[in-house]
């Protein structure tokens, strides 16, 4: 319905107004967003949309959340269930909240603040075309960044140790070649670390079976 | 065998079902147990050592007689070595595994033992293996030890709890207080000798810097209002367990602390350590270790910022150089100050010719007091041998033995044992000069190159703080940049002639062992930095006539040491013999033990005279149990301590926490409510907290006799990598029948739909950055119509990612909230779900499982494994590898998910392949581009920090 009439609004969140008066609506702030008639609560994208359920609502309604997302149909492709986690024992409506969305093809997210809330609204918009790139592993690409990087896999390695190690060495390289007693003499470095890091670089990859 | 030990084993032995012994540190723990199992007799049945540390493992076991049960060994040899009645040590999750498939004989077994039982709580593995024997095998028994008393204290009834989950009643408390220990140790007590040692003014400046500091930081901590404050002092602030006292106050919260809260935790850390390593590092390594510390730490950091701060590092630094005006040029009044030299600095400087004149930097490169005491201990015991020597042999007997006896010299760490070394066979001020001149070139070195790429500007508030001159201090804030720029500029000019002499000599660099050698013969021959080097040589030397030997032997030291360590029978890294020459007669034999070694080095040396460099309560402990076994070796042990410093405080805290550890066990235990008859009614206790488990248990039996349950039992497939994690444990309890295998996809299977993924907070972090879960993501779901990410929270832990203030303003890419968002955006089909505990999990599993058909065992092990290029199942199996490694060389530039493989199957390690040319590695990871960012990565120079 007001999809279309508002071609303007395709950058913007579409509020349901049934959301009027929910106070989630002050904490998206880094997205426009506008009321229209639209069956969820929020609609993040040609395919995206969300509905809003505060734990304390759901305890009171715990058929609520079931008969929003019959409603929802299956027009979009990501239906997130923002759950708004303010009660203190959660354990049997989280159960509840988890088994409907998991079972009627809806994507959880836990939220324990309204700012939360609102920024993973924002989020979603924001990212709606973005590429995986974030998450698949690339990072910081300086030189310090990548050597913590490396070396912060070994366990008990701290940043601490790797400027140590850098500075004690000077590359990289020559940390991976450095004898157990080299590594030793590093201050910070031990036994421990000293093993753990002589283990990584000297071990064949593949342990004989 | 100690006399005491007897007793505890025979008060053991009393009760077959077993019981848990809890003991003071350094009280022999592996031997009790060797002992006991001495009398093990493979009629009995096999018997099982469980969670067991490496070191402990060397030590309960030193001619290696048991072997180790892993997941290395086939299931064929593993079964036939449980059925063999031998004793083994088997790590817990391959022992789980191996219960839960039904392989094992549980009727050959005769018993558990099972050591660090402090570290057990009712969901760890141990447990989950303790309570399925049990239901099996009525009759076996579980002896579980600990050495550690305060971790058995920490948490509500945590020995009751430790008991019950053992389905055990007996506790066994052995404190050295204990009578029949103490009467037992104290009979024919070593000798002792008290030295304090008085530490430099500097030292003292420098602890009473960070006390403040610590004391200030901790003041801040009770202001917060989250911490209880009976726990904050500064002594308990010495103690590592300090962290846990405080993470677990602040853990079920953390989420609603402020960044400084936090911070402050993180600060105390570092200044336990700098207080840690002030007694233990020498001026230069310390002064070292502080530049590091400095250029790791974030800039919001407390402490640093701290008044008295600014203490630690102006008087680390004086303790190694001063650099002023030629009028100051005098030595800081120090009586310990080994020698001080002026070295004007070059005229012909092409950064600052104007500003350097007049400018001297003065090395003051203190020795710390302990390294003139060892010497003199060592002299003054050579003197003493001597004497009895020529004043004849009475005594026949003790002489030989004393004569012949070994000195131990006992340090904390590895790098003090190196250090104490070569102070004995160089000299001191040799040690500490070196020390110097690799602090030196490790900054040139750093500074001569090209700035790597980067990105960080260098503004001058990072010099600033680099420096360790703090802004904020006035008067001196006016030209506090441009003396630093000096200063810089000086340790520069010094270090560049380092190196430039280092660059002369032959393969400094690349010689390997020679390297310290050469680097010292270098200097003597070109006097890199003094006229009056060999007088100050000598100077020191003459003060310790025994010990002169740097003069005549500087030219075959190499060769010495070269043979030491060919006629080393012992591993070459615990012991470090100081060996002399036949023709000197001196000191007969010193060796360096770093206690961090945790090796059983006072049965292998036999010393008859100990000197406790760095004092530590449990060596103590293992020296009086020593002693007591060798009555008639005379014995003299040296405690050397820094007067009124915080080690003297550190280790009569530690015997008074261990000791107020044991009043409070000896407390529970009177007080304990453990059903007498608890292994006859465990199975009642566990069926009145989970109406299934009982017919869980039964099932198994049952099956095993080719029946099959009537009732529905749920059943879940595990990745046997998952069997690290406790959630195995927990849904077992929870009645379900877990069925472990090798997945290649996910960690459960629920259904033939349902496939999860399990992370932990820190594990989701991690995984996100490294595009590990996306990969996992990705996997699940193109295999699975319902792929689940399981975020599992700790119990006691807060219930939620961050607190409300670390929201930030905008969309940041960082924000874990971010990345989840791209995750579901990407993988929509994809379920999330949230955990709050584990007994949640079981409880979600349990209900989505319930309209599902059971999991498919055999063909959840086929999904995902790639099965072209002669790829078979087991290779990729984690345990073949090492992960470790495997996951370094994944996060290096260049190294992609296309090629690492190529590279383990042609390269053996990590080294290797830092050793390798471009070509070949682009011959070996397919592109010439990916060769040459990995080649640029690892060759690249470590930037400057200056």
């Amino acid at each position: 319905t007001s999809v279309s009439s508002a071609g303007a609004n395709r950058n913007a969140i579409i509020v349901s107004h049934r959301q009027k008066g929910n106070p989630l609506l002050k904490h998206i702030r880094n997205v426009r967003w506008v009321f229209a008639d639209v069956v969820c609560d929020y609609m993040l994208g040609q395919n995206s949309c969300a509905l809003y359920l505060s734990l304390r609502y759901h305890l009171l309604h715990p058929d609520y959340l079931y008969f929003r997302i019959r409603e929802l149909q299956k027009n979009f492709k990501l239906r997130v269930v923002l759950c708004h986690v303010d009660v203190e024992d959660v354990a049997k409506p989280l159960l509840e909240v988890t088994k409907t969305a998991l079972l009627h093809d809806c994507t959880l997210l836990c939220a324990w603040s309204l700012e939360e809330c609102g920024r993973y609204l924002e989020t979603i918009k924001v990212y709606e075309n973005k590429p995986a790139d974030l998450i698949q592993g690339q990072m910081d690409t300086d030189y310090m960044s990548r050597l913590n990087h490396a070396l912060t896999s070994v366990r008990h390695v701290n940043k601490t140790d790797v400027v140590t190690l850098g500075s004690t060495f000077g590359s990289l390289s020559n940390i991976m070649d450095a004898s157990m007693e080299d590594l030793a003499r590093c201050p910070g470095i031990g036994e421990r670390k000293v093993r753990r890091l002589h283990d990584t670089f000297h071990e064949p990859f593949k342990r004989a079976v | 065998m100690v006399q005491f030990h007897q007793h505890i084993i025979s008060d053991l032995l009393e009760e077959p079902s077993g019981g848990v012994v809890v003991l003071s540190a350094g009280l022999g723990l592996p031997k009790l147990v060797s002992t006991l199992l001495t009398l093990h007799d493979a009629s009995q049945g096999s018997v099982l050592i469980l969670n067991a540390s490496p070191s402990q493992k060397a030590s309960i076991d030193a001619d290696s007689r048991f072997p180790s049960i892993t997941a290395d060994l086939s299931l064929p040899h593993r079964l036939s070595l449980y059925t063999s009645g031998g004793i083994f040590f088997i790590t817990a999750r391959i022992l789980i595994v191996d219960l839960l498939t039904r392989r094992f004989p549980t009727t050959a077994l005769a018993g558990i033992l099972l050591l660090n039982a402090h570290s057990l709580s009712d969901t760890s593995t141990e447990a989950f293996i303790v309570r399925i024997l049990r239901s099996l095998n009525r009759s076996l028994y579980v002896r579980a030890f600990s050495d550690c008393p305060q971790a058995m204290v920490s948490g509500f009834a945590k020995a009751e709890r430790i008991l019950k989950c053992l389905y055990l009643r007996k506790l066994h408390l052995w404190p050295r207080f204990q009578v029949y220990v103490s009467q037992h140790l104290e009979r024919d007590p070593p000798e002792v000798i008290d030295i304090r040692v008085p530490m430099s003014t500097y030292m003292i400046g420098i602890q009473k810097a960070a006390i403040e500091v610590m004391d200030a930081c901790l003041k801040e901590m009770k202001n917060t209002n989250k911490v209880d404050v009976e726990d904050l002092t500064v002594e308990n602030g010495l103690f590592k367990s300090f962290d846990e006292i405080v993470r677990r106050q602040l853990d079920p919260i953390w989420h609603t602390l402020g960044k400084r809260t936090k911070q402050l935790v993180s600060d105390l850390k570092s200044l336990r350590k700098l207080l840690d390593y002030l007694a233990r590092y020498d001026a230069v390594t310390y002064l070292k270790y502080l530049d590091s510390l400095r250029a790791s730490e974030s800039f919001r950091s407390v402490w640093i910022f701290a008044e008295s701060s600014y203490k630690i590092f102006e008087y680390a630094k004086k303790r190694v150089y001063h650099f002023g005006r030629s009028a100051s040029g005098k030595p800081i009044g120090l009586g310990k100050v080994a020698s001080t030299k002026k070295r004007k600095l070059d005229e012909g400087n092409k950064d600052e010719d104007a500003a350097t004149t007049g400018l001297v930097l003065e090395e003051i490169l203190e020795e710390p007091p302990k390294w003139k005491v060892l010497r003199d201990i060592l002299m003054e015991i050579e003197e003493e041998r001597q004497k009895q020597e020529i004043s004849g042999q009475e005594s026949v007997v003790g002489n030989e033995d004393d004569r012949n006896g070994n000195i131990l010299v006992a340090c904390k760490d590895e790098l003090s044992c190196i250090q104490l070394q070569d102070c004995i066979t160089k000299g001191s001020h040799k040690v500490i000069r070196e020390e110097w001149e690799k602090y030196l070139l490790s900054k040139v070195e750093l500074q001569a190159l090209p700035k790597f790429k980067k990105k960080k500007p260098k503004a001058p508030k990072g010099i600033g703080i680099l420096d360790g001159v703090i802004p904020s201090v006035s008067g001196q804030k006016a030209d506090v940049s441009s003396v630093n720029k000096l200063e810089n500029d000086a340790l520069m000019a010094a270090a560049h002639e380092i190196s430039k002499l280092a660059k002369g000599n032959s393969d400094i660099r690349d010689g390997g062992t020679n390297k310290e050698h050469g680097k010292s013969e270098g200097k003597k021959k070109k006097h890199v930095f003094s006229e009056p080097d060999p007088e100050s040589d000598t100077g020191v030397q003459s003060k310790i006539p025994t010990l002169k030997h740097d003069e005549v032997r500087k030219p075959n030291a190499g060769h010495v040491l070269k043979n030491t360590s060919e006629s080393e029978c012992l591993d070459k890294r615990i012991l470090r013999k100081h060996a002399q020459e036949p023709e000197n007669v001196q000191l007969s034999s010193v060796f360096f033990h770093a206690l961090e070694n945790d090796k059983n080095i006072l049965d292998i040396l036999q010393p008859s005279i100990i000197i406790l460099y760095h004092p530590d309560i449990a060596f103590v402990r293992e020296i009086e149990v020593y002693k007591s076994e060798n009555p008639s070796k005379r014995l003299k042990v040296y405690f050397l301590f820094y007067e009124n410093s915080t080690e003297v405080q550190k280790f009569e805290a530690s015997i008074r926490r261990e000791n107020g550890a044991f009043e409070s066990l000896i407390r529970q235990k009177s007080l304990m409510m453990v059903s007498v008859n608890q292994d006859d009614q465990f199975l009642e206790i566990n069926s009145s907290l989970e109406p299934q488990s009982v017919t869980a248990q039964n099932l198994i039996t049952r099956k095993a006799g080719g029946k099959k349950g009537v009732e529905k039992e749920m059943h879940i497939i595990v990745d046997m990598r998952e069997f690290m994690s406790s959630l195995p444990n927990v849904l077992h309890q929870k009645g379900m029948h877990i069925i472990p295998v090798t997945l290649e996809v996910g960690d459960y299977i629920l259904s033939p739909l349902i496939c999860v993924e399990r992370k932990s907070i820190q594990d989701l972090f991690m995984s996100f950055s490294s595009g590990r879960l996306y990969h996992q993501v990705e996997m699940m779901s193109r295999y699975y119509r319902i792929p689940v990410l399981l975020i599992e929270f700790s119990q006691d832990k807060s219930f939620s990612f961050q607190s409300a203030n670390e929201i930030s303003d905008d969309v940041t890419p960082t924000s874990i909230i971010s990345k989840l968002s791209l995750l579901v955006l990407h993988f929509p089909r994809l379920r999330i779900v949230w955990s709050r505990s584990l007994h949640a999990t079981a409880e979600i599993f349990a209900t989505l499982k319930a309209n599902q058909d059971e999991p498919d065992e055999a063909k959840a092990i086929r999904i995902g494994v790639p099965s072209e290029d002669g790829i078979i199942e087991d290779d990729i199996r984690a345990e073949n590898f090492n992960t470790s490694a495997v996951e370094f060389l994944r996060r290096l530039p260049g190294v992609t998910d296309s090629n690492y493989r190529l590279i383990i199957d042609k390269c053996k390690s990590l080294a290797e392949v830092a050793l390798l040319p471009t070509e070949e590695l682009a011959a070996l990871m397919g592109g010439h581009k990916a060769a040459k960012t990995l080649r640029d990565f690892l060759d690249a120079k470590f930037p400057s920090l200056l």
